[in-house]
């Protein structure tokens, strides 16, 4: 097992230096994690007829990961991550930036260099101008349960269930259960918690998470693994997918429409129904979820004994128990959304949850159609400061504070952005095929093969999957 | 401009200066006392000097920092004080911060409680900085130019290594107003 010690050492020296400056060393983080796991599973990736294939692993670990497009991981560790190239650009693309037309010229590569991933989503595109066809994270550690999304990095620390959103970074420390949607940022230590969505010139949405009752949920602090109320109950339920990543060939528990997807890595449980047009992707867990036409349950999502009416989105992450939405809710990434059997949590349709939301209350909570909700909401009083109407919220010009979340700009604009971006969500997933068009994830990704890949089993190499190159 | 910034500079011992673990109200009653002792001058003094067991200065207080180190300190605050880090205007920030001291439990923060006045000097000090220090042999022409580039309202000067006194700005601009009055009349002098 020497080379796997000696590539997590690497890693963690070249993230402590691109960190120096600002004074943020991630040994006492990444020590905890046992290297024994490492070697343990198997890495696997998907085969499609609507995917550019071409896989290159190089001195690698890549435990229970799952590749699918074009990837390139070099000297890199990946646990338990999904790196998912369903949404890269192709060759011969137009890729808009303000008033820049770019033109495509290679079908764009996720390339994972000098980095160790722990239970890391990895989606999107990079939406970097200055590298269209490069998704790079390099020199970076993210940690349990976190997103790279549309997020190109170098030489960043990012913490468990922290989510990197059409961000490009370089040299930061993103704090545990953080959300940046920021363009581009460097050289920053962003505090846990902290809710961050801006374009420049437009809007600039904060949000601080109060410290004392985030770490209930979310604690990840140097010297001891992750904790809190989110690690629990997410480890409450990891027994639930051994099956599925044991066994081969698996049996779909429930009927599923022809237009619709539930990944073979996903859980279902219970009195679980799938309506036209869902996509569930892998590693979604649901038990008694009744999900209606359109509804789009990403990856690492919970929905337990809830109804969602239509058109929902669950972001990457996102947990909803004991809870109804009406269509067109939006619940963005990571966010905790739990209500009680005798007191359920009810949303009206065409909410907008911001991402790393946590409702988690014990009375009932009822939030009206066409409000944007955000923060640590723990009762009905809560939402006084943690929600606004859409059509309120619309007419903010200069800005708006509200407890501890902050608005600079234009109400408008931000609010349109959020809709216009769950449209192409919706859109890109499938939701709107009418039978012959405008087919997405939902029906492309109802034909994906699965292979799997392996490490040494003994020797110095123990751990370290040999080199792979995988083309058409 | 001939002379040298020991010419110019406050000595150590008329400075107003306190110890390390004094408290807030020890640091303002030394501010006082000191700015007593020089009102016969025309600028009297504007920071403290905190001082380690060895007599040697390991920090500055300025009025500046006596008045931040008063401000309330919350949570909340503590999330407002770093909105200009996140891309929001100054006029921005300014506006919450004023709507913040507004609320009625926080207003009366200038008249401390002892809980502020007991702060201990060393958790709100400014620590000095390798280019606070100048020799005191430099000229003040280049004494002038220094505070210039470095952007400073005082520089420590030393001897061998040991912090001896206070160069002032204000102290170095009368000098310069001086030469330039001289220069200005000599030129006026018919030949």
């Amino acid at each position: 097992m020497k080379a796997i010690v000696t590539l997590f050492e690497r890693i963690l020296q070249r993230v402590n230096i691109n960190l120096r400056e600002l004074g943020f060393d991630a040994t006492p983080y990444i020590h905890i994690i046992p290297i024994g796991q490492m070697i343990k599973f198997y890495g696997f990736y998907g085969i499609t007829p609507h995917h550019p294939l071409n896989f290159k692993f190089k001195n690698s670990n890549l435990a229970g990961s799952y590749f699918l497009g074009r990837c390139q991981v070099n000297n890199a560790i990946l646990y338990k991550s999904d790196i998912r190239g369903d949404e890269l650009k192709k060759r011969g693309d137009i890729f808009q930036y303000n008033d820049y037309k770019i033109p495509v010229v290679d079908n764009e590569e996720i390339q994972v260099e000098d980095s160790l991933l722990i239970k890391t989503l990895v989606h999107n595109f990079s939406h970097d101008p200055e590298s269209l066809e490069r998704f790079f994270i390099k020199d970076t550690i993210s940690m349990n349960h976190s997103n790279i999304h549309g997020s190109p990095c170098e030489g960043c620390f990012i913490g468990a269930f922290a989510t990197a959103d059409l961000t490009t970074m370089h040299d930061c420390v993103i704090g545990n259960f953080a959300y940046i949607q920021a363009e581009e940022i460097s050289h920053l230590n962003i505090p846990h918690g902290t809710i961050w969505v801006r374009n420049p010139g437009k809007f600039n949405f904060y949000y601080q998470h109060p410290q004392e009752k985030l770490n209930e949920y979310v604690y990840f602090s140097a010297g001891s693994p992750p904790q809190g109320k989110l690690i629990d109950f997410v480890a409450d339920r990891k027994e639930a997918f051994q099956r599925v990543f044991d066994v081969v060939n698996i049996e779909q528990l429930i009927p599923v429409p022809s237009s619709a997807s539930l990944d073979r890595y996903s859980v279902t449980r219970g009195q679980t129904t799938i309506g036209e047009n869902v996509l569930v992707a892998q590693r979604a867990y649901l038990q008694n979820a009744s999900l209606g036409k359109g509804v789009n349950v990403q990856e690492n999502c919970f929905v337990i004994n809830s109804n969602l009416e239509g058109n929902d989105v669950a972001a990457h992450g996102a947990k909803i128990i004991e809870a109804d939405l009406g269509s067109m809710v939006f619940v963005g990434f990571n966010s905790f959304l739990r209500g009680r059997p005798d007191n359920r949590l009810t949303i009206g349709e065409n909410c907008i949850v911001m991402p790393h939301t946590i409702i988690d209350v014990n009375g009932a909570v009822n939030i009206p159609p066409d409000y944007l909700v955000w923060g640590l909401i723990q009762s009905e009083e809560d939402l006084e400061t943690h929600s606004i109407s859409i059509e309120e919220f619309t007419k903010v010009e200069t800005r708006l504070a509200m407890g501890n979340m902050f608005f600079e700009g234009n109400g408008a604009a931000f609010i349109e952005a959020f809709q216009d971006r769950i449209r192409h969500i919706l859109k890109a997933n499938g939701a709107f095929f009418n039978g012959a068009e405008k087919k997405g994830h939902a029906q492309k990704n109802q034909y994906i093969s699965f292979n799997t890949i392996q490490p040494y089993p003994e020797g110095n190499k123990k751990g370290i999957f040999p080199t792979i190159v995988i083309k058409p | 401009m001939n002379q040298i910034v020991k010419d110019f500079m406050v000595t150590l011992s008329d400075y107003a200066t306190t110890y390390k673990g004094a408290t807030l109200y020890e640091a303002v009653l030394a501010l006082e006392t000191a700015k007593k002792d020089v009102d016969q001058t025309v600028h009297p003094h504007w920071v403290v000097l905190v001082l380690d067991e060895n007599d040697e200065v390991i920090g500055k207080l300025s009025q500046l920092n006596l008045l931040m180190a008063l401000e309330p300190k919350t949570e909340y605050t503590a999330v407002v004080d770093r909105l200009d880090r996140f891309g929001f205007s100054s006029k921005f920030v300014a506006s919450i911060r004023e709507t913040s001291l507004n609320n009625e439990a926080i207003d009366n923060y200038l008249y401390p409680d002892n809980l502020a006045m007991d702060m201990k000097v060393d958790d709100f000090m400014k620590t000095l900085s390798e280019n606070e220090f100048i020799d005191e042999n430099t000229t003040l022409n280049s004494a002038a130019h220094q505070f210039s580039i470095r952007k400073r309202l005082s520089l420590l000067v030393t001897r061998e290594e040991k912090t001896v006194g206070v160069l002032r700005l204000a102290d170095v601009f009368s000098a310069l107003i001086t030469a330039m009055k001289k220069a200005h009349n000599d030129e006026g002098e018919p030949a």
